[in-house]
């Protein structure tokens, strides 16, 4: 966006007027890289009052003004409040029970290769790790995982690595699968389950609504939901109803955000995610193979948001 | 549906506009803005919002509109033109014939529901008395053979794929090759995911076209999918040059407009959207008459120039 602004304003105190132009311009920038145009246009809103009455520096341009001062909204926005370590947590309870983590999230976004990733994550950690096979309504969505876990022990095998698959085929109720699959990880000490569900439509209040049971059986210590950087305007509702759908007191308690290598700097979703929900962002994933899963930088969104 | 909402508040701008005391300019720019708000939070590519934006008013020129002009029609005209622009690219999709051998290969990003369609697509013209079967050139996807197989078993099509080869353009053309021979009229081609970014999947994605030499390929798109459909798209034109559009999940919440500036960006026709994960859930895609809907106005359509 360097150049849309140029115009120096070194000492003068800014007005409403002086500002209408170039956040417009920083709005279309935001809209540009994906962010939903709600998130951009409430970004661009807090960078409004902040600005307003204050006095840039000598020789600062507006550009430089107002570049300064959404790098400073964004910081704040996406970094987390809690911090989320999630060996930490896992180590603390893996001598009395599994810890259970599901995946739920639209379709095709990226649940089951990224719950796959997530067990490779853990099996270089050493820990022993069971998938659940709670998509028990897409086609193949079994097999899938059965092809997973035959990789995923082939690859960790020399370091020691331990994962299975818990299935009961399609057609099934998920919650029970679930809590069954729960209930067989801990006679059998296995520190991780990954619960995989079916893709839902956020907007299909039946779907939605059988979340509420499953993590009333499941029981999960974390819900993730994954979310695809593709999307558009759609990622502010779908982080809003998933979050939404688990009952009272329970949502999610983070996400991961998919398909990051098919963006470029246009990663404006992790952007109207947060903004939807105040959840933070716990992994990215950046490719379809196993490794492919980072551990999530506000400051390299940040740079990539503007610029 | 998808684009509902869009629909409901152009409509409200124009109306809001018409019954407006002074039809004058502010009004107009005021309308125009709404109606670009509405754009943008559907999705729609955002140059090509700015393009429409100078377009509506190029062709709204207050100070030539005289007296007797009846402004509301000049407008409401404008609007409708433009937003058929947008998803009509007048570029005929290719028909398959009876008695011969038609081609189809699916291409598309990852997860877009490539896979799903394929069977659907099969199964249609199935209904329509084509003898239709499908082939999985996905040897990268876990599970994707079986994916395809289950849902070929349930709609009653035959399919070829393999659970041992691992090189897609071998399969491809081996499935090809044998359902040529079998003489069925549909072969339909699924392939893996892939984006742009990464280069040795575009390459595969050409040399499977070149074993199989496709009638049409087909670009499968997300309704849900935002401002990267234009720079996808036109990637997978320049590559594989597909000819024809689905637009998949429009039963989901997503207003479309990515998925719809893809057609603006590549001129290529939407032909059917995909509205659920079951096999019958395939619509077939007219544009007008998308539009005409979108605005709820069946007197539209007599406002369209052909
Ligand atoms: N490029 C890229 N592709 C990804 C990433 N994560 C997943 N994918 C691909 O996205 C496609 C869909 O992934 P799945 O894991 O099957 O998605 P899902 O959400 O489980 O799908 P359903 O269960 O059908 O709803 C596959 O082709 C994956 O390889 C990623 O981070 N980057
Ligand atoms: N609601 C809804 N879901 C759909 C539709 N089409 C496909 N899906 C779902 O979207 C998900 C992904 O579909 P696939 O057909 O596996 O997608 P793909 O493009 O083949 O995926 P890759 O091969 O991994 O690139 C699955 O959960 C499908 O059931 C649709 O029209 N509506
Ligand atoms: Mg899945
Ligand atoms: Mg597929």
């Amino acid at each position: 966006i360097s150049g849309l602004f140029r115009n120096v304003v070194g000492g003068k105190k800014l007005t409403k007027d002086d500002l209408v132009k170039p956040l417009k311009a920083m709005e279309d920038h935001l809209l540009n890289k994906n962010v939903a145009r709600e998130a951009a246009v409430q970004l661009c809103q807090s960078v409004e009052t902040e600005l307003i009455g204050s006095k840039t520096a000598t020789f600062t341009s507006m550009d430089t003004t107002i570049r300064a001062a959404m790098n400073t909204a964004l910081i704040k926005i996406l970094t987390p409040t809690t911090s989320l370590d999630l060996l930490r947590v896992v180590e603390a309870t893996r001598k009395s029970r599994p810890f259970v983590i599901s995946i739920v999230g639209v379709n095709g976004v990226g649940k089951s290769t990224n719950l796959s990733k997530l067990a490779f994550f853990f099996l270089q950690n050493q820990y022993r790790v069971l998938i659940a096979a709670g998509d028990t309504f897409r086609s193949g969505a079994v097999e899938q995982l059965r092809v997973h876990v035959r990789n995923l022990k082939e690859l960790t095998k020399r370091e020691g690595g331990e994962v299975d698959i818990f299935e009961r085929g399609y057609g099934k109720d998920a919650a029970n699968i679930a809590k069954d699959a729960v209930q067989f990880a801990a006679e059998q000490h296995y520190d991780v389950v990954l619960i995989d569900t079916a893709g839902r439509r956020h907007n299909d209040t039946r779907l939605m609504s059988s979340l509420e049971k499953f993590a009333k059986l499941a029981q999960p210590d974390k819900i993730f939901m994954v979310g695809e950087a593709l999307v558009g305007t759609d990622s502010v509702a779908q982080a809003r109803n998933f979050n939404d759908s688990f009952g009272p007191g329970r949502g999610l308690d983070g996400f991961v955000v998919s398909k990051c290598d098919t963006v470029g700097d246009m990663v404006g979703t992790l952007v109207s995610m947060v903004f939807a929900t105040g959840i933070p962002i716990v992994f990215l994933g950046v490719g379809q193979h196993y490794s492919d899963l980072r551990g999530f930088s506000v400051a390299w969104a940040v740079q990539l948001l503007m610029s | 549906m998808v684009l509902q909402d869009l629909g409901r508040r152009i409509n409200g701008a124009l109306n809001d506009l018409t019954r407006s005391q002074n039809l004058d300019e502010k009004a107009f720019d005021g309308m125009v803005k709404e109606i670009c708000n509405a754009l943008v939070e559907s999705d729609v590519n955002i140059k090509l919002v700015a393009s429409l934006r100078t377009s509506i008013k190029r062709s709204v020129d207050f100070k030539e509109l005289g007296p007797g002009v009846n402004k509301k029609r000049v407008i409401q005209k404008a609007v409708f033109d433009e937003l058929v622009k947008l998803v009509d690219p007048h570029a005929e999709p290719f028909k398959p014939k009876k008695g011969k051998s038609n081609v189809i290969m699916f291409v598309g990003l990852q997860g877009a529901g490539k896979t799903t369609t394929c069977t659907k697509l099969a199964r249609w013209y199935q209904a329509r008395g084509f003898k239709a079967c499908l082939v999985c050139a996905d040897t990268f996807r876990a599970g994707a053979f079986d994916q395809l197989k289950q849902n070929a078993t349930k709609a009653k099509i035959p399919y070829f794929g393999s659970l041992t080869q691992t090189d897609p353009v071998q399969v491809a053309r081996e499935g090809v090759d044998k359902f040529k021979k079998e003489r069925f009229e549909i072969i339909i081609v699924d392939t893996s995911g892939r984006h742009r970014q990464e280069q040795d999947l575009f390459d595969e994605m050409v040399q499977i076209q070149q074993a199989v030499r496709p009638d049409q390929t087909i670009m499968v798109l997300d309704a849900s999918i935002g401002q990267q459909a234009e720079a996808q798209s036109r990637a997978f034109k320049e590559t594989a040059d597909f000819g024809a559009i689905v637009i998949t999940k429009t039963d989901g919440a997503a207003a479309g407009g990515g998925a719809i500036s893809a057609v603006a960006a590549t001129h290529t026709p939407i032909v059917f959207i995909g509205t659920g994960e079951h096999q019958y859930d395939l619509e077939r895609f007219q544009p007008n008459s998308f539009i005409s809907k979108l605005l709820g106005m069946g007197d539209m359509q007599g406002l369209v120039d052909h």
